[in-house]
């Protein structure tokens, strides 16, 4: 509004309702991994392109949302939490949707019928995927509560104790990855060495997704145990 | 000798500037309550009215003595030459605030009329008619160091306070049952402010006015409080509704707690300034409020480079007003 003098300036733009709606976009993206991964193993070429377009633009959606968090995160901002925390914080929380649209890239580029135990390894990995995206959003859906309160302790506290349900599916997809990445390297004769190299990549980078929850809840437990 | 035209044109000016007071800084500080959703629009502005137009009458008189007689020694000076100087000074501030909120920019009524006063007094040396020795400059440091006091003195007292208010509901289970006495005691905060707002900056409407009816010899004391109470409610009333609603829009991260200890925090500051007689910015003391609340936790957000805004202006204020009221009062001269 023009012609007025106020103290409005003082009050900058919060990051943290917008931190969750990012949280909320990456976690979109990573939901779509399943049906992807369904649509892979069932060698269905064009669902895996539609539904990695998709992917693509849920991964677009969440980095417009991170670059606006950091425009209101100048030097000048005085946050009740590290303002560093903050920004590592959402870099690992946008790695969730980069890995994900990763993975989608990946499965555009080769198909072919899987074997049997790779395909359920696979889908496995995804269902367990879900899962932790699913605990994920339940530890940053708390941060708007901890703002309507200022921070509190009790609330802080709640909201670490969801932490480790993160951290322990990760460590469960984890194994299966182990354990899917041998059945890909003895499968060389199905698939052939480009395929174990293939898919071998794709269990990886399908693994980074939770890793990156993992990693993300992690710098949230930094963020808000110095309060 | 009160139907003087220049008398008539210093109250114009004191109107006015009471008016930029209501518009402005009374906006400022009822817009927080507002934001909260505690009382509505109208609520607020009935009850910024009445506290206002109250503190001007009931404590305004120290601070509106100091601004009229205390930096420039007006019993020295011809009563002419006062209501010259009286006018000047009015019409600087003015042109100075208008400018300003003009271009958005936080300046102080206090720093300006204060600026004017002493760029009256100067002009005043330059004519021969009192001596630099004359102009109070005891007085002025009191002023200038109170300017950098009152941020910092409101600052800590709401961060001290949000501190105590954040352990007494980190014990409840449900801080939803602290709500309501918080609310309540918000209210009572922003009354406070508004008192405090309204005993503090009535002296930069009225203050040369003051200086000008006591050298032709008129003293009104409650009656040209009044007026400047009135100027101020005036102010909101015709203009400053508009700015508690956008402020009230736009500070959406405020809760019963944070706005409380902000506020308190200010209001105890400028109403302690006010039995001291120091014209102090409320503006800038609610601002260092805000970030002494900021500061404890309490706030998302808080943007610390309008500190340095503020400071700027601060130290730009008073050399451009003075010059401004030195220039008026030579002009006025001529006519």
């Amino acid at each position: 509004m023009r012609y007025m003098r106020s103290i409005l300036g003082i009050f900058a733009e919060s990051p943290f309702k917008p931190l969750y709606s990012h949280a909320e976009k990456a976690c979109e993206a990573a939901y779509k991994l399943e049906e992807i991964v369904q649509a892979y193993c069932e060698v269905d070429v064009e669902k895996v392109q539609e539904l990695s377009e998709e992917i693509s633009g849920l991964e677009h959606e969440a980095d417009i949302i991170k670059q606006e968090i950091r425009k209101r995160l100048p030097y000048s901002v005085l946050l009740p939490v590290n303002r560093q925390d903050v920004l590592e914080f959402l870099k690992t929380q946008d790695g969730i949707s980069d890995s994900a649209e990763d993975v989608a890239k990946l499965m555009t580029l080769r198909s072919y019928a899987l074997p049997k135990e790779i395909k359920s390894g696979l889908l496995e990995m995804a269902q367990m995927t879900m899962k932790t995206i699913d605990a994920y959003l339940r530890v940053t859906e708390r941060i708007s509560q901890l703002v309507s309160t200022s921070f509190r302790k009790k609330d802080i506290k709640e909201m670490l104790e969801l932490i480790p349900l993160v951290e322990k599916l990760e460590h469960e997809i984890d194994i299966i990855e182990i354990l899917l990445t041998k059945k890909i390297f003895l499968a060389e004769d199905e698939i052939g060495t480009l395929g174990v190299f293939h898919l071998a990549k794709i269990s990886d980078v399908l693994g980074d997704v939770s890793d990156n929850a993992a990693r993300a809840v992690d710098r949230l437990r930094t963020m808000m145990i110095s309060i | 000798m009160i139907f003087d035209p220049f008398i008539i044109a210093i109250f114009a000016a004191g109107l006015y500037m009471a008016w930029n007071v209501g518009a402005n800084d009374l906006a400022n500080a009822m817009g927080t309550t507002v934001g909260i959703g505690t009382l509505s629009l109208k609520q607020a502005i009935v009850l910024g009215g009445v506290v206002s137009f109250s503190g001007a009458v009931l404590f305004g008189s120290r601070v509106t003595e100091t601004v009229a007689k205390g930096i420039v020694p007006i019993s020295l000076i011809d009563a002419h030459s006062v209501m010259l100087g009286a006018l000047a000074a009015t019409l600087a501030a003015g042109v100075w605030v208008t400018f300003a909120t003009y271009l958005n920019l936080p300046v102080s009524t206090s720093h300006s009329i204060v600026g004017a006063m002493l760029g009256f007094g100067l002009v005043a040396v330059s004519q021969g008619i009192i001596s630099m020795g004359d102009i109070v400059w005891v007085v002025l440091l009191k002023i200038a160091a109170s300017w950098v006091l009152s941020p910092v003195a409101g600052g800590v007292v709401a961060f001290l306070l949000f501190k105590m208010t954040q352990r007494l509901l980190e014990r409840m289970d449900d801080p939803l049952k602290a709500d309501r006495p918080l609310r309540f005691l918000e209210v009572v905060a922003s009354c406070w402010v508004i008192f405090a707002l309204g005993s503090n900056d009535v002296a930069n409407a009225i203050g040369p006015l003051s200086a000008a009816l006591g050298a032709v010899g008129t003293e009104l004391p409650i009656l040209v409080l009044a007026f400047g109470g009135f100027g101020i409610v005036l102010g909101m009333f015709t203009w400053g509704y508009r700015i508690i609603e956008t402020i009230g829009k736009k500070i959406t991260e405020l809760t019963p707690a944070n706005a409380f200890a902000a506020q308190f925090g200010a209001a105890a500051t400028v109403l302690v300034c006010s039995s001291l007689g120091m014209p102090v910015s409320t503006t800038h003391t609610m601002v260092g409020s805000v970030v002494g609340v900021g500061l404890a936790g309490g706030l998302e957000a808080v943007d610390l480079s309008v500190i340095w805004k503020i400071v700027f202006l601060w130290v730009l204020t008073v050399p451009i007003v003075m010059v401004v009221a030195a220039t008026i009062y030579l002009g006025l001269m001529i006519i």
